[in-house]
């Protein structure tokens, strides 16, 4: 009983990747809606009433994507009016649309991968592949944050100084490009000492193993098996041609025969999934704590 | 059994005409906590170095380190690596990598070891330490003590039988420093683990090591137990002032029979040997000028909307040309004080005035330009330059005209230069924009007990030229030693004030050693000296 962000991350990377690829290749209208809608649901799960702002922001987002395609482009039979000499047509602004609920769509869930997927779950699939990867990442993602910090002492420590004599945009410029020399020398610096301590640890001395705290489960073999079948049948509905769709020059589409319903079914519930994981989660909680 | 045997050793770093060391010859036995000593440039950490073999610098070297019996050169790589372990100074630098479960794991992933051992290594290695409960955090997000408290974790993970940590607290305040020896003290202990260590802050450290070790230009003059070294060495003040305070006023005294090493030692000493018929030395009568250097009323500040008050109703007031030192645990506010006072970071209600004039008065940065200045923690900040002469001359700093000497140094790269030197070169830097205020964060952090006696000079003879000084410090020693008058911080604000002879017989925990010592016996006894001075006016008890 886990909630979907605590899964294998090599469970978590391949629904992702499933996901995003019937996502970003599929224009039909009904796949792009699935996305957005099942991508704002588990988003709205995930990080419950906080970030309401970004949901603004990609709302607007969404309003200008739609609205663009159809003033730049001048497709399509229906013509709504025109502007400044072009006509404005129906197909183009239902083509705007349908590729921003695509974009949007595939943002939001981008946004809950970016979520669920913290750095130690990229070191484990990285340190799969190759473990000296794996540690060159990890070193990388320590020294962000050092070296932002050192930036910000040396800059705090010049200015008490009195290194600046005025308020002067070209002295604080100046000023920021020899923090910023002087903090490539301590990153150097720091950079011995680090290799020091590696080497008095053993680096280099044989094949590195790379220790994970994640193992496979049942459940997590459960959810791949899962993903993966109703992957395949949204797949297959795609390339048997059973769901297309096309704006030009007339909106033209259909999702046909059972292959086609399938397909699609198959693709919404499994966006669904983890929001299913995490309802079960919820309730079996629930049911729980009222039995202690 | 000997674990390690170092014979005629003697090294040479390239392109230098004077050996590092010369002739050491040492054996450890299993199980012996070793302290090694000297001064800054002795030669301490390339003889270390020398003995993990991985980190031995290029040079020109003979004699041999065996380790188990063993020349090192011989060793196989894994049990190179993993057999001794190696702690360094600066806890930040060592860690590898950005989890802390993944730094304990890091040595066993480089010696391959499987998954189910490590994973046992590490969550027994945690459990020993208390590290369970922040096991899953980012490394940036630890304290200074905590992080040199998992290099060391990390170190020992992989089972050494020898342990080797060059000035491992250096870095650390007072309280994290003795936790760390105490846990090395449960190490030696409980696993019978061979420690060797270079250390500067002796205090605690003297009275748990079996052997005390002096090394003095690359030579070893001194080996043996603690008490025997002290009172062979109680002439050479130089490699004294860093010793237990007990041992340093056994050695003002002339006297015979063995050191005492602890407070507890050191009383029963005195109260045995030494009368208290007069029981306080005359007060040096302080009076501090009328005009205020800086003042703070009613000061609030915090980082963040949403954290807590970091300064919460601050009231202080320095009085210009004093020495004020600051006193107070970790994170009590006692940093953020100074960065409010200069005002890097504003506060939302209260009032600071310097030299009477309120902050927002001094428009477009005068507030630096001769009137206030900060030297920060960590000093390699104020650095920007290749060599020190740049660095001054880009200040436009003239070195005759300060307080002290550095041109020895001016030709070096300024994070080439020891501790001490860094702090004397920077506050060069700093003294350039002739202030008349000087705020230091903590400058004797890092030094050995020599630099520090120099720094209280320096501060002494900046304040005869009229510069008014505030230090934040952890180091009640220099405190005692230079303030004219002690504060101590505690919940955002200062709680206590007074001379030091006041403040510190007046606090029974955050004090002095010797006044831990006198407590009861003689009053107002603060440092060392004082004491030593006490017990000389008393006279020696009869018949003895």
């Amino acid at each position: 009983m886990r909630s979907f962000s605590e899964y294998d991350p090599v469970v978590i990377a391949v629904f992702f990747v499933t996901v995003l690829s019937v996502a970003m290749f599929c224009g039909h209208p009904i796949i792009a809606a699935i996305t957005l809608f099942t991508g704002v649901i588990y988003n709205i799960v995930l990080n419950g009433r906080q970030h309401m702002k970004s949901h603004l922001f990609f709302l607007i987002l969404f309003i200008v994507l739609a609205a663009a395609n159809p003033l730049v482009s001048h497709n399509g039979v229906t013509v709504l009016f025109v502007m400044n000499h072009n006509p404005v047509t129906l197909e183009a602004l239902l083509y705007g649309i349908n590729s921003a609920a695509m974009i949007v769509g595939v943002l939001y869930w981008f946004r809950n991968f970016t979520r669920i997927m913290t750095s130690d779950k990229l070191l484990h699939i990285f340190g799969r592949l190759s473990p000296k990867l794996s540690l060159v990442l990890s070193m990388a993602l320590r020294f962000v944050p050092l070296f932002k910090g050192q930036a910000e002492k040396v800059h705090d420590a010049q200015r008490a100084m009195g290194a600046y004599k005025d308020d002067n945009i070209v002295d604080d410029i100046r000023g920021n490009m020899r923090i910023f020399s002087i903090i490539v020398t301590w990153a150097l610096e720091n950079g011995i000492i680090t290799a020091d301590s590696m080497e008095a640890r053993g680096y280099g001395t044989g094949r590195r193993t790379s220790f994970t705290r994640y193992r496979l489960r049942g459940e997590d073999i459960v959810f791949l098996a899962a993903d993966l079948i109703l992957f395949g049948a949204a797949i297959a509905a795609i390339v048997t041609d059973s769901v297309e769709f096309t704006f030009y020059p007339v909106v033209r589409g259909s999702i046909s025969g059972i292959a086609g319903a399938a397909g699609t079914a198959a693709y919404g519930i499994m966006l669904l999934m983890p929001v299913i994981v995490e309802a079960e989660v919820r309730i079996r909680w629930k049911y729980l704590q009222s039995g202690i | 059994m000997e674990i390690l045997a170092v014979r005629d050793l003697s090294f040479k770093y390239p392109m230098c005409s004077a050996a590092a060391i010369e002739d050491v010859s040492f054996t450890l036995e299993k199980g012996e906590f070793a302290v090694l000593c000297g001064g800054t440039g002795s030669g301490k950490s390339t003889l270390l170095r020398m003995i993990k073999r991985e980190l031995t610098p290029l040079g020109e070297r003979c004699g041999t380190v065996s380790f188990m019996g063993r020349d090192t050169e011989t060793l196989d790589d894994r049990t190179a690596a993993s057999a001794i372990g190696f702690v360094m100074q600066k806890p930040e630098q060592q860690i590898v990598t950005d989890k802390v479960w993944h730094e304990l794991a890091f040595g066993l992933e480089n010696l391959g070891i499987s998954q189910e051992e490590t994973a046992r290594r590490t969550a027994e290695m945690a459990s020993y330490f208390g590290i369970g409960e922040w096991f899953d955090s980012d490394v940036s997000q630890l304290s200074g003590g905590q992080k040199q408290l998992l290099n060391l974790a990390s170190v020992l993970v992989m089972q050494p039988e020898l342990l080797i940590l060059d000035e491992p607290t250096a870095q650390l305040d007072p309280i994290a420093a003795s936790d760390f020896i105490a846990t090395l003290k449960r190490l030696n202990q409980d696993f019978s683990l061979t420690i060797l260590m270079v250390e500067h802050r002796l205090e605690d450290v003297v009275p748990v090591c079996d052997r005390l070790m002096v090394l003095e230009d690359g030579h070893l003059t001194h080996s043996g137990r603690p008490e025997e070294v002290i009172t062979s060495i109680r002439g050479r003040s130089e490699i004294m002032c860093g010793m237990p305070a007990a041992a340093r006023i056994y050695c003002a005294l002339e006297h015979s029979g063995a050191s005492p090493l602890t407070v507890r030692g050191g009383r029963r000493y005195i109260e045995e040997n030494y009368s208290n018929g007069q029981r306080s030395l005359p007060d040096a009568a302080y009076s501090h000028s009328s005009e205020p250097a800086l003042e703070m009323k009613d000061v609030y500040f915090r980082y963040t909307r949403e954290s807590e008050d970091v300064l919460s109703g601050l009231d202080l007031t320095v009085y210009s040309g004093e020495i004020f030192c600051l006193l107070g645990g970790n994170g009590s506010g006692k940093t953020t004080t100074l960065k409010a006072a200069s005002e890097l970071v504003r506060i939302y209600s209260g009032r600071i005035k310097v030299f009477g004039r309120k902050l927002k008065e001094y428009r477009n940065r005068t507030l630096y330009n001769e009137c206030l200045a900060m030297l920060p923690q960590d000093v390699q900040t104020v650095f920007l330059k290749n060599t020190v002469r740049e660095e001054l001359q880009d200040a436009g700093a003239d070195v005759n005209a300060l307080p002290y000497d550095i041109s020895h140094l001016l030709d070096k790269h300024p994070y080439d230069l020891s501790g001490g030197e860094q702090q004397l070169a920077a506050l060069a830097k700093v003294l350039a924009a002739k202030p008349k205020l000087l705020l230091l964060d903590e400058p004797t952090k890092g030094l050995d007990a020599y630099s520090r006696s120099r720094m209280t000079e320096v501060l002494r003879r900046l304040k005869a030229d009229g510069v008014t000084i505030v230090t934040v410090t952890h180091d009640v020693e220099f405190a005692a030693e230079c303030a004219d008058r002690c504060g101590l911080f505690f919940g955002g604000r200062v709680v206590s004030c007074g001379t030091p002879a006041e403040f510190f017989s007046g606090n029974s925990f955050y004090t002095t050693a010797a006044s831990r010592m006198t407590r009861g016996y003689y009053d107002r006894a603060v440092t060392a000296e004082q004491a030593a001075e006490l017990c000389r006016l008393n006279g020696r008890r009869c018949g003895e």
